[in-house]
C-alpha cells in the first residue's frame, strides 16, 4: 500500500530519519568531506586551521611513494586471500549447523566466540600459535615433516599468517548471517526438489544457492569493505609494526603511520581518500553484478 | 601510566596537593605513551590541552614546531620561583641537554631510561667468563656460549639505538641536529651495521623478532646477554624469576670509546593554559623533578633518577645495593647522548627500521640499505 508522497508525509519520514541521519552526518559524511579537503592541503597549519595553499601534490606524492603502492598491493592480496575463503568456509559451517545435530547451540556459540573476542586478545593468542620455536601450528606441521615456519618474521609467511587469523576471526559473523538466510528458505522447495528426484548436491546448487543469494550478496559486500579496512589485526599481531619488511603494510596502516607517527596530515588524508574511492568503486561493481545474479524470493 | 606506576604518581600528587593549598593537580590516565601522543594531538586540535603532560623526547620538536608548548626559561630564571644555579646544575647533564634547544628549555626530564647490557650470570660462570665490557668481549662470549637452544647475544627489534651508539663510538653521526641532515650511511655507519649483522648471520646473536621484546627469551635462558632499555628491568625480573640468575652492566665500549643513548619521557607545559595555571604547573614540575621525588619515582618505576643528588640519598643507595641491576644505568651518565631531536624524527625511525630489516633479510646489502635509508630520511627531514 503506497500513498502518493505529500509534503506532510515527506516531513514525517524525515523526522523519523533524523536521529540516524544526524549521527551519520556528524561521524561519517562530515569527516569524509573534511578529509577530502585536507587531502588538498599542501601548505597548512593543521592546529590553527590555516591553509596557505591547496593543490594535488599530496596525491602525486603518495603515488610516487613505493610504500603506498606496496600498501595497495598488500591490501588487494589480503582481500583476495580472506574474502572467498571466509565465505566458502562459513557457508559450509552454516549448512552443517543448520542440520539436525546434537549440542547445536554449543557449536553455534563456539563459532561465534572469535567474533566477540577483542582483536588484541585474539592476536596475542595467535602470536603464540604462530611462534616459530614454541608455537602450536609448527608443532602440528612437524607431524607432517614440515620444518618450522617463521610465520611472523619471514616476509613470505607474514601475510598468510595474517589471512589465517582474519578468516578465523571473521567466521562467526558470516555464519550467523548465513544461518539466518538458510532458515528463511521455505522447506517446501526442498521437498518439491526431492519429489522430482534431485540429489543433495543438486538441491544445494538449484535451491539453496539461488535462494541464499541475497544473503551471499550482503556478506560479500560487507566482507570486502571490512577486508579493505584491515588495521587492528596487523597492529596487534606484529606489535605495532606493519610486519617484517612492510610485508603486511596495508592502506589503513599507511594512513595511521602518516597521520599519527609522521604528522603528515595531508598525505594521510589523501591516502584515506584513495582508499575510499577504491572501496566505493568495488561496491558499485558489486551492486551492478548483484542486479544480475541476486534473486529475491 | 597504569598499575604500580599510576599508584606511585597518585602518591606524589596527593603529597603535592596537601603541601600546596592553592594548587590542585588532577591526574588523568591516558593509557600508553602512544595513546598519550595521539590524545595530545587531538586535544591540541580541539584546543583542550591540559596544562601539563608527559611527552616522549622525540616528539617535543613536533610540539615546538606546531607551537603547543611553553618555553620554561622565564620560570627557571625567576629569582623567586625559579631554580638556583646549583639546582639547575644538579639535573643530570645529558638530560639538561635533551630538554633544551639552543639554550631554551622546553621540558624537564622525568621518566628517563638508557640502554644497558643484561647478562645471564649462570651461563657466564659455567664457562668461566668475566662480565663483558667491550664489543670484543661480547663477540668472544657469544661465540663460546652459543649452543643448541642458547644464543649468545640478543638485540631488541628497535636496535637502531645500538646502531646509533656503535656509530657514535666509531666517531660517526646519526643525524646532525644543526643541519637537520641524516649522515648515517657513512663508512662508520656501514661498519656499525656490519658488526651487528655479522653476529646475527653467524648465529651467535638474534633479534627479539616474534617475541616482541627480549625480556622473555632472556628470562627463560634462551639468550645469554642482550642490550635493552633500563626501564625493562622489572619485566626482565618477572620473566627471569625462578629461571635464571642475571644482572646488568654498562653498555659495551668499542676501542675504549663509551657511548650509549638515553631516551624516555619529559614533562612539558602547554601554552594554552592561563598564566596562573602555568605558574602552578611549574611548581608541580619542580616538585616532580626534586631529588626526593625523582629518587622515589626511580625506585618505584625503574626509570633513572634525573638529579645527581638523588643518587646520594641514603634510601636510594641502599635500594641500589639491594637491586644491583639498577646501578648500571646511572653509572653511564657521562657516556650518554640522545637521538637527534628533529621534526620528522619518527618518520626517519620508520625508514631506518624498515631498511635495517631488509638488510638483515639479505634483500639489500648493508651499503645499499643504509644509503637508501639516508636518502629517504633526508627527504623526510627536508619537508
Amino acid at each position: 500500500m503506497m500513498d502518493k508522497p505529500t509534503w506532510k508525509s515527506t516531513l514525517r519520514a524525515f523526522l523519523y530519519l533524523l536521529p540516524a541521519l544526524l549521527i551519520l552526518i556528524v561521524f561519517n559524511i562530515y569527516p569524509i568531506i573534511k578529509s577530502f579537503l585536507m587531502s588538498l592541503y599542501t601548505d597548512y597549519d593543521f592546529y590553527n586551521d590555516v591553509v596557505y595553499e591547496y593543490g594535488l601534490s599530496n596525491f602525486s606524492d603518495i603515488f610516487q611513494d613505493p610504500n603506498f603502492i606496496k600498501a595497495i598491493v598488500n591490501t588487494t592480496v589480503f582481500v583476495i586471500g580472506v574474502v572467498p575463503v571466509s565465505i566458502v568456509l562459513s557457508l559450509a559451517i552454516a549448512i552443517m549447523l543448520n542440520s539436525k545435530i546434537k549440542a547445536l547451540s554449543f557449536f553455534r556459540t563456539i563459532y561465534f566466540l572469535p567474533f566477540v573476542t577483542s582483536v588484541v586478545a585474539v592476536a596475542i593468542v595467535w602470536g603464540w600459535i604462530f611462534h616459530s620455536d614454541y608455537g602450536l601450528l609448527n608443532y602440528f606441521l612437524g607431524f607432517f615433516g614440515i620444518d618450522p615456519i617463521e610465520w611472523l618474521t619471514d616476509p613470505t609467511y607474514s601475510m598468510p599468517a595474517l589471512i589465517i587469523l582474519s578468516v578465523w576471526k571473521g567466521l562467526g559473523f558470516n555464519i550467523i548471517i548465513f544461518l539466518a538466510g538458510l532458515q528463511n528458505i521455505n522447506k517446501q522447495y526442498y521437498l518439491a526438489a526431492q519429489v522430482d528426484g534431485a540429489s543433495a548436491w543438486h538441491r544445494f546448487l538449484s535451491v539453496t544457492i539461488p535462494l541464499l543469494s541475497p544473503t551471499m550478496f550482503f556478506i560479500s559486500i560487507i566482507s570486502i569493505i571490512n577486508a579493505f579496512k584491515v588495521f587492528d589485526e596487523i597492529f596487534a599481531l606484529f606489535n605495532g609494526r606493519p610486519g617484517p619488511a612492510n610485508s603486511t603494510l596495508t592502506v589503513v596502516y599507511y594512513v595511521y603511520q602518516k597521520f599519527y607517527e609522521e604528522w603528515e596530515f595531508g598525505l594521510a588524508s589523501a591516502a584515506a581518500f584513495v582508499l575510499f574511492i577504491i572501496v566505493f568503486l568495488f561496491t558499485l561493481i558489486q551492486l551492478s553484478l548483484g542486479k544480475k545474479f541476486v534473486h529475491y524470493q | 601510566m597504569s598499575g604500580p606506576h599510576e599508584e606511585a604518581l597518585k602518591g606524589f600528587i596527593e603529597q603535592f596537593n596537601s603541601e600546596h593549598e592553592n594548587i590542585t593537580v588532577e591526574p588523568m590516565n591516558q593509557g600508553s605513551y602512544d595513546d598519550l601522543e595521539q590524545k595530545i594531538m587531538a586535544a591540541a586540535k580541539a584546543k583542550t590541552l591540559p596544562t601539563l603532560a608527559q611527552a616522549v623526547t622525540n616528539v617535543v620538536p613536533e610540539y615546538i614546531g606546531n607551537d603547543f608548548i611553553a618555553p620554561l626559561n622565564d620560570f627557571i630564571e625567576d629569582p623567586e620561583i625559579g631554580l638556583s644555579e646549583e639546582e639547575l646544575a644538579d639535573y643530570v647533564d645529558v638530560f639538561q641537554q635533551s630538554s633544551s634547544w639552543d639554550g631554551t628549555f622546553y621540558s624537564l626530564p622525568f621518566s628517563k631510561s638508557t640502554r644497558v647490557l643484561y647478562y645471564n650470570s649462570g651461563i657466564l660462570e659455567e664457562h668461566n667468563l668475566e662480565v663483558p665490557e667491550t664489543w670484543a668481549d661480547i663477540r668472544n662470549i657469544s661465540e663460546t656460549v652459543t649452543a643448541d637452544g642458547v644464543v649468545g647475544m640478543g638485540f631488541e627489534n628497535s636496535y637502531e639505538s645500538e646502531f646509533q651508539a656503535i656509530l657514535k663510538q666509531l666517531g660517526g653521526t646519526y643525524i646532525d641536529e644543526a643541519s637537520n641532515e641524516a649522515t648515517f650511511a657513512s663508512q662508520e655507519g656501514m661498519e656499525a651495521m656490519t658488526m651487528i649483522k655479522d653476529m646475527i648471520d653467524e648465529g651467535i646473536a638474534r633479534t627479539a623478532g616474534e617475541d616482541d621484546y627480549m625480556s622473555n627469551p632472556f628470562g627463560i635462558g634462551d639468550v645469554a646477554m642482550y642490550i635493552g632499555s633500563s626501564a625493562g628491568i622489572p619485566h626482565v625480573a618477572s620473566a627471569a624469576e625462578g629461571n635464571i640468575e642475571w644482572s646488568t652492566t654498562t653498555f659495551p665500549t668499542l676501542d675504549g670509546e663509551a657511548a650509549t643513548t638515553f631516551a624516555g619521557n619529559d614533562i612539558v607545559m602547554f601554552n594554552q593554559a592561563e598564566e596562573a595555571e602555568q605558574k602552578a604547573a611549574w611548581e608541580f614540575m619542580k616538585f616532580l623533578t626534586s631529588p626526593e621525588v625523582t629518587a622515589d619515582w626511580s625506585m618505584q618505576s625503574g626509570y633513572l633518577p634525573v638529579r645527581y643528588s638523588a643518587q646520594e640519598l641514603p634510601e636510594y643507595q641502599s635500594f641500589v645495593e639491594e637491586n644491583p641491576a639498577y646501578a648500571a644505568g646511572s653509572q653511564q651518565f657521562d657516556a650518554g647522548f640522545f637521538i637527534a631531536r628533529v621534526q620528522g624524527g619518527d618518520a626517519v625511525r620508520n625508514i631506518i627500521l624498515e631498511e635495517m630489516e631488509l638488510i638483515l633479510l639479505d634483500e639489500k646489502s648493508v651499503e645499499q640499505g643504509l644509503t637508501d635509508a639516508q636518502e629517504r630520511a633526508n627527504e623526510a627531514l627536508q619537508k
